[in-house]
């Protein structure tokens, strides 16, 4: 394969079966449709590249700017072509609520424009939502946005009309599936190949997949949600189900684990969805000696999502719920085991002591720098810890001041150096707190 | 009839228990006439303890300032003036109010001034040595100017700061959070003046902190407006300046309806409808801002979000253990590391559950033959009860004069309409569900309406009776009352005391 561009790479991906032995339907082929492998990861690089195209390709070398309200694959792929032409991306959004995939865009250039949120008391007068305010903004006269309008632009629709429709046809040796199963974002791929599968054989199955109403699956929206979609037709789907994003995590994990397939929630959400439904379906084939078959879409890749699974899921990154301090001393031991010193005492300590005691201040360094004890060093308490871990940081003959806000971090640290063999670590009672409300001098720098 | 959508109250226990005696209810209103507002001034105590609690959990200090313009009970107030001067104050935005707070038994220094000030205001705040919260150098100007022509003492003062938009990343490339536009405080970009002002006013005014208060329910939006403060105060001891305390202001909300559920099916039907895809469940096909264009949803819902996994206390804690966009530590450590006090403003979850309202049913009758739909009259209006106004959207309990027979009646979708000759005036254009219909000389109570709905602005209109207010107080097996401005938390209620 050799290309001049790599949007020529754009399409053409891999139909792959899924082991029954993995999804159990004993009567229905299941297969993946992989637009996780277009060049920039994801399902949205075909609408992206065809609803842009013309809009790019006069634009080269201008300075005009391409807008999209996108929180994710749009906006990835958009920022690429953009990129690639020379023209500037902003992508506006309700709220990016995927970290990863924020900075992603950032490494790739795009401006990011973060919508507020909704009002807490009441203005019964401002009944128009950002996007309707955003909308306004892009058609004054003289504006120089380029606006793809995705959830509106029937060129969403055409690009799997044209593109993932047909190949899945091409691959089905000329057959539509029986049932083709699309998670409900723009609408557009689910509307696109409908179209297609319905030309081909008017029987086919459609079932569109939407996230559980108080719930959050990247790319998915809710059923309330789709109805502000443009290219949102009910007509669509024979059926619309909700799923979790506990089974999204569980259809991509399946997915990740026993297919090879490195999806990510979106496309587990549509795996799980897919075989939930068509349980029953593939209960009443038995005995019929009839076979049948099916196409989910897998939309994305799992990388960018490593923050949202820990968050929900963290023993599947080998994490506990609760991060155990390294230090591992409970604040019933700390209590009991480590050294304070109270502020009127620690003054004279650090004063006169013979040796003087290193002062060792565990706020961040924007806290230290505003004002902290005079001669004190700066680790912050994460660090401390990190260091901990290595072995005792400071020598025996040497004592130790630990001070943070209250006095709580520091008596746990005191209690792990003195279990480390240090003779003399003593906490700040009360912390820089107490320091400051004794009257004792803090200094700035 | 479709099977009846329910947006049935989260009632908690000490509520619940005056909620269950309905004789007391019914004895209260046929005394004091309908409509009624019941408080409990014990549940508002409550209330602070929860706050405190989390101040607790992330060792902060500062103050819990019950933004007053939530209620004007006396009896609330009083409760509240007799909590922990070192952990609670009041905020007050009007000489009223301020009047209200001192003669309720607020210590001018455990009271905050915010909002537009006259001169009367700011001098009795002066006066009795309040902290006043500046939305202006301008505003400062003239404080300055007041306390010299009239001889006062120095007064401790906040800045109270807007503008929380920032843009970061090198060459146009990052991320631009955009804010609701604010009428109040000074944006930060402006506070140069405000500094120099501070400076130049050091004689009369201390500067002891900054404040802000954003209109959002977004988290996300306070948790930097929180760190942008911080950084500013770093600025300030730069310059010589020796702030202490942030003010975040309030907003942490209050969840009204108990069932996620029942919360979900209702918004959905509700696009549904605009969408007309179902049956109208409003008054004419009231969209509350939804609008069908083309077969798609657009605008946005004016409604409160009344089921909110969390809200209070527990909106306080998310807000402080988030991560700053710009430093990386959550707002409690930012706090704690930078020495600073918190203040918070809470209005409305400072009143949850603290009472209901009681409106006596004078009519029952069908919307047109055969809808199966029934317009009940209440003894109230939108005025007394202002849920449409604040979007809150919540059933009300049906509490029967008699005893209803097992079986009594089926589940029944009604429209609640106020006394008021007037066709706007429902109480809610929602069709609110009851387990059956009720009868003329029921009782309708909305419970937990008191921060806000019961009388942000209830007022005389038509001459028609203004809602009494009682404090409540569970002695025992049995309820005793006073009028609102009877209360006093040292004698018990329905008492009076000469003891000392």
């Amino acid at each position: 394969m050799r290309y001049d561009s790599i949007t020529e790479a754009i399409g053409n991906t891999p139909l792959v079966r899924i082991d029954p032995a993995v999804h159990g339907l004993r009567n229905i082929d299941l297969y993946a449709k992989l637009e996780m492998l277009n060049p920039f990861g994801s399902v949205k690089d075909r609408p992206a590249w065809h609803m842009a195209r013309s809009h790019l390709e006069a634009a080269t070398g201008g300075d005009g700017t391409l807008v999209e309200l996108s929180s994710g694959n749009t906006a990835k792929a958009l920022a690429l072509l953009a990129g690639m032409h020379g023209v500037r991306f902003k992508s506006v959004t309700n709220r990016m609520r995927v970290p990863e995939i924020k900075e992603l865009l950032l490494l790739i250039g795009a401006e990011i424009e973060e919508l507020p949120g909704r009002s807490e008391c009441l203005d019964p007068t401002d009944t128009d939502d950002p996007l309707t305010h955003f909308h306004r903004a892009l058609s004054d006269p003289g504006s120089t946005y380029l606006h793809t309008d995705q959830y509106f632009n029937p060129r969403n629709v055409e690009a799997h009309a044209e593109g993932t429709g047909p190949e899945i046809v091409k691959d089905l040796d000329g057959r539509a599936p029986d049932w083709f199963i699309a998670c409900v974002g723009t609408a557009g791929s689910s509307t696109g190949v409908a179209k297609v599968l319905r030309e081909h054989d008017p029987r086919v199955r459609v079932l569109g997949l939407v996230a559980h109403k108080s719930d959050f699956i990247p790319g998915i929206r809710t059923i309330d949600e789709v109805h502000e979609v443009g290219l949102f037709d009910p007509a669509t789907y024979d059926t619309i189900e909700s799923v979790t994003s506990d089974e999204a995590i569980d259809g991509m994990i399946t997915l990740i684990r026993r297919c090879g397939l490195l999806s990510g929630p979106t496309g587990g959400a549509a795996y799980q969805g897919t075989v939930r439904q068509l349980r029953y379906a593939d209960g009443e084939l038995d005995g019929t000696g009839q076979r049948r078959t099916a196409v989910f879409i897998v939309c994305d890749r799992a990388e960018s999502y490593l923050g949202y699974v820990r968050q929900r899921r963290p023993e599947l990154l080998g994490r506990t719920a609760q991060e155990r301090s390294a230090t591992a001393v409970t604040d019933a031991e700390a209590r009991a085991e480590a050294r304070v010193i109270g502020v009127d005492d620690a003054r004279r300590w650090s004063a006169e002591g013979d040796p003087r005691p290193l002062v060792v201040d565990l706020r961040s360094p924007h806290a230290y720098a505003a004002l902290h004890i005079e001669g004190s060093v700066n680790i912050v308490d994460e660090v401390f810890e990190d260091l901990l871990r290595g072995g005792l940081p400071f020598s025996k003959r040497t004592p130790v001041l630990l001070a943070c806000p209250v006095g709580e971090k520091s008596l746990r640290y005191a209690a792990a150096l003195k279990r480390m063999g240090h003779p003399d670590a003593r906490s700040l009672d009360g912390g820089i707190i107490a320091w400051r409300d004794a009257g004792a001098p803090l200094v700035r720098e | 009839m479709d099977a009846p959508l329910y947006l049935r109250p989260r009632v908690d226990p000490p509520l619940a228990a005056l909620l269950s005696d309905r004789p007391f209810l019914h004895s209260l209103v046929d005394v004091l006439g309908s409509p009624l507002n019941v408080l409990l001034p014990d549940a508002v105590a409550e209330n602070v303890a929860r706050f405190r609690a989390v101040y607790g959990r992330h060792h902060l200090t500062g103050r819990v300032y019950f933004a007053h313009k939530a209620n004007r009970s006396s009896a609330l107030l009083r409760r509240l003036a007799a909590e922990d001067p070192a952990a609670v104050g009041v905020d007050v935005a009007s000489v009223d109010e301020l009047r209200h707070a001192l003669g309720c038994g607020f210590t001018g220094d455990r009271i905050m001034a915010t909002g537009p000030k006259d001169a009367a205001f700011l001098w009795l705040a002066a006066r009795v040595g309040a902290t006043v919260s500046l939305d202006s150098p301008g505003e400062l100007e003239r404080l300055s100017g007041l306390l010299r022509a009239h001889g006062l003492g120095r007064i401790a003062v906040l800045v109270r700061l807007s503008g929380f938009e920032y843009t970061s990343g090198p060459g146009g490339a990052g991320t631009r959070l955009l804010s609701r536009r604010s009428r109040f405080g000074t944006p930060l970009r402006d506070t140069d003046a405000l500094l120099s002002a501070l400076e130049r006013n050091a004689e009369t005014v201390e500067f002891v902190g900054a404040a802000y208060h954003l209109d959002t329910t977004g988290v996300e939006e306070k948790a930097r407006a929180l760190e942008q403060c911080v950084l500013f105060m770093d600025e300030c001891r730069a310059r010589g300046l020796a702030p202490r305390a942030l003010d975040i202001g309030g907003g942490f909300g209050v969840g009204y309806v108990a069932e996620a559920e029942e919360w979900g099916r209702w918004t959905t039907a509700l696009t549904e409808a605009v969408l007309g895809v179902r049956p109208p469940l409003t008054w004419r096909g009231h969209g509350y801002g939804l609008r069908n264009e083309g077969g798609t949803v657009r605008g946005a819902a004016a409604l409160y979000p009344a089921y909110r996994p969390t809200a209070g206390p527990g909106y306080l804690d998310e807000l402080l253990s988030l991560p700053a966009p710009v430093l990386g530590r959550p707002p409690a450590s930012l706090l704690l590391e930078h020495l600073h006090d918190l203040h918070i403003e809470p209005g409305r979850s400072l009143v949850d559950q603290c009472g209901l309202s009681l409106a006596r049913v004078l009519d029952v009758r069908p919307v047109d033959t055969g809808s199966g739909q029934y317009l009940v009259q209440l003894a109230m209006n939108a005025g007394d009860m202002s849920l449409e106004e604040h979007g809150v959207l919540v059933d009300p309990v049906l509490l029967p004069r008699g005893e209803a027979a097992p079986g009594d009646g089926e589940p029944v979708g009604v429209y609640l309409a106020g006394n008021l000759c007037l066709e706007g005036d429902l109480i809610t254009r929602r069709l609110v569900f009851l387990p059956r219909l009720p009868r003329a000389g029921d009782l309708l109570a909305f419970v937990n309406t008191v921060g806000y709905a019961m009388d942000f602005r209830a007022h005389h209109a038509q001459r028609q009776p203004v809602a009494r207010t009682v404090a409540v107080e569970r002695r025992g097996e049995s309820w005793h009352w006073c009028p609102d401005e009877d209360y006093w938390p040292i004698t018990p209620v329905g008492e009076q005391s000469d003891e000392v």
